[in-house]
């Protein structure tokens, strides 16, 4: 123990369990707010979070949890993935061998696979869903624009991650799906044939695509992916936390000073509490002191003075509510893997499609639209709604309606939204379940 | 990098310090530039080991007039109408998918796409005819489709 000066041999032997876990762990379980603090202060894990988190970011109906599984299922896709190549080799002659032995010789190898491909369609669905949160609570408005366009690229790189990841089984469903999409590619105009040449390194899906895919797939993907991940966490705590409603204490710099701030509803709740506003006519004396963080962060702030004080600490009530969100992400997914098995299809035959041959489900609205017209169904519209996405937040400017939903004050701007979520959502119901053979329309009752 | 707060709305002199500061963040631009095009340029194989696209299909009475014969794993459907034959690609034009013969034609499985017998398109999503390639005969008096030389439609190779 650190007060012991004794140096017995005995000492420092009895002494040494608590020793080494002291060197680890800085901090005991803490029992006051100090040790809490300095709980999440201390520990590299816990330190990505503030000491100290807003009520209103706790609420599970605000945000669902839908950023946190999104990361989740990435981490598990990382981890089984890693696991999966310990077995599988990006080779036309072998690939699909590999997955039958994952099937009837590795052991969990059936699992594994399940586990990697629902996690996979999962954090697609996951990833889209915290986009609509995000969009229709207006937590993209300033200061938290560049993090939107970071969730955009992410969503992207999400869905580019999984189309790398379906050619490598090479099966029938691989095979034409890739075919399909990169063909698509290739009606980009200028550098179309390009891209789809330096994505296939051939001028058909053979060896070296497969090669190529499994390099993006398993390399190049992943740390990029982690790398933004990263970034966009970060810039949660540097962009002042979740978004929440704006509070009448709230401190207002210059640069985001409301041209209106609401009087207090409540007078007895706010009192001592001045707008900011009046802080701008010289008002400071009777001004709760505020301390910037670092003096480095817009946002937040921590507030001393007669200011009611909204937030909790982050040991326990954030990190129980994560560890409630993954164990409901790991149990789910272990239940769907352990009731539902991936698909594969016959091994590649490139004679012959499969009829209908279809993308994977959240692709195969794009795969309707481009029955219609190759370049607008496949490169057009879906640009111009990409464009649309990473512009938004520097189009819509206008403060009002943040942390909640379907907001009054944000009516057009979630009709929009909504109308698009539902025309795309409806695209890939038809594709998925109204298209036959030859792809012509068929009834699925 | 640090500035001192202009005061003053005035030009700042051009300093060499200035000078060379812009001249090396030129140089590390252009660095950065030079080193992503390589990269490029090294991910664009230079040698594919795919099919060779010119190779030989037989001889010409391996075709009997009137036949209409898919060579699946070359992706071609060779045409032999009387004394008249051709090469036509049976990739589709939308989206690269393999067409099959149909009663009229080609017809896509993906996109609902259809052909008819010269390669015309009559339904579905595909631009454009399905492309027509060069036939040859070469001295050993064996027939040589040549992949990437396209021809029009109708322009038959006369045995």
């Amino acid at each position: 123990m650190s007060n012991q000066t004794s140096t017995s041999p005995w000492k420092t032997l009895t002494a040494l369990p608590e020793n080494i876990w002291h060197s680890v762990f800085r901090n005991p379980l803490p029992i006051s707010d100090l040790g809490r603090a300095s709980t999440t202060f201390t520990n590299f894990f816990l330190h990505l979070h503030p000491v100290k988190v807003h009520r209103h970011s706790l609420r599970a109906t605000y945000t669902w949890g839908l950023g946190l599984i999104s990361f989740f299922l990435f981490f598990i896709l990382a981890v089984s993935g890693v696991l999966l190549m310990f077995y599988y080799v990006p080779s036309t002659t072998q690939a699909y061998d590999r997955m039958l032995d994952l099937r009837g010789t590795v052991a969990f190898g059936i699992f594994l696979r399940n586990m990697h491909r629902w996690a996979a369609h999962g954090m697609v669905a996951a990833v889209f869903l915290h986009l609509c949160r995000v969009f229709l609570t207006g937590a993209y408005k300033p200061p938290r624009e560049f993090n939107w366009v970071l969730g955009v690229i992410l969503f992207l790189l999400t869905m580019f991650a999984s189309f790398t990841g379906y050619l490598l089984p090479w099966d029938q469903l691989a095979f034409w799906a890739i075919t399909v999409g990169t063909s698509i590619a290739g009606y980009a105009p200028v550098f179309g044939k390009e891209v789809r040449f330096l994505l296939l390194g051939d001028s058909t899906v053979g060896q070296e695509a497969l090669l190529r895919f499994y390099v993006l797939h398993v390399a190049v993907l992943p740390i990029v992916m982690s790398l933004l991940v990263a970034i966009h966490f970060w810039r949660i705590r540097k962009d002042g936390g979740l978004s929440r409603p704006p509070e009448e204490d709230d401190f207002v710099s210059d640069a985001t000073l409301r041209t209106s701030v609401e009087p207090a509803s409540t007078p007895a709740a706010t009192v001592g509490v001045q707008s900011a506003a009046r802080a701008e006519a010289g008002d400071a004396d009777s001004q709760p002191r505020r301390y910037g963080i670092q003096g480095l962060v817009k946002g937040p702030i921590t507030k001393a003075g007669n200011v009611p004080d909204r937030s909790l600490f982050s040991w326990p009530n954030l990190f129980m509510a994560e560890l409630v969100v993954f164990l409901v992400t790991v149990a789910g997914l272990l239940l769907v893997s352990v009731f539902f098995n991936a698909p594969l299809e016959e091994p590649v035959n490139i004679m012959h499609p499969p009829n209908p041959a279809k993308a994977p489900w959240y692709f195969l609205g794009l795969q309707e639209m481009v029955s219609y017209s190759a370049f607008w169904g496949g490169v057009g519209i879906p640009t111009l709604e990409v464009l649309l996405m990473l512009l938004l937040p520097y189009v819509d400017r206008k403060p009002g309606g943040e942390g909640k939903y379907f907001s009054r004050e944000r009516l057009l701007a979630n009709s929009l939204f909504i109308t698009f979520a539902i025309l795309n959502i409806g695209l890939i119901i038809i594709g998925t379940f109204f298209r036959g053979p030859n792809w012509e329309f068929v009834s699925p009752w | 990098m640090l500035k001192k707060p202009n005061t003053e709305e005035q030009p700042e002199p051009l300093t060499r310090r200035k000078v060379l500061a812009w001249l090396s963040g030129f140089g590390l631009c252009g660095s950065a530039i030079i080193t992503v095009f390589s990269n490029f340029t090294f991910i664009k194989p230079r040698v594919t080991y795919g099919q060779p696209n010119r190779f030989s299909i037989g001889r010409p009475e391996d075709y009997p007039p009137g036949a209409r014969i898919a060579l699946e794993a070359k992706r071609i459907c060779i045409v032999r109408e009387g004394e008249k034959m051709a090469a036509i690609s049976t990739t589709c034009t939308h989206l690269g998918c393999i067409v099959s013969s149909s009663e009229t034609g080609f017809a896509c499985p993906c996109h609902g796409s259809r052909y008819d017998q010269d390669g015309n398109v009559t339904g579905g999503p595909a631009p454009k005819h399905l492309p027509w390639y060069q036939l040859s005969l070469a001295p050993n008096g064996e027939l040589e489709v040549d992949k990437d030389n396209e021809i029009e439609v109708g322009n038959y190779f006369k045995v």
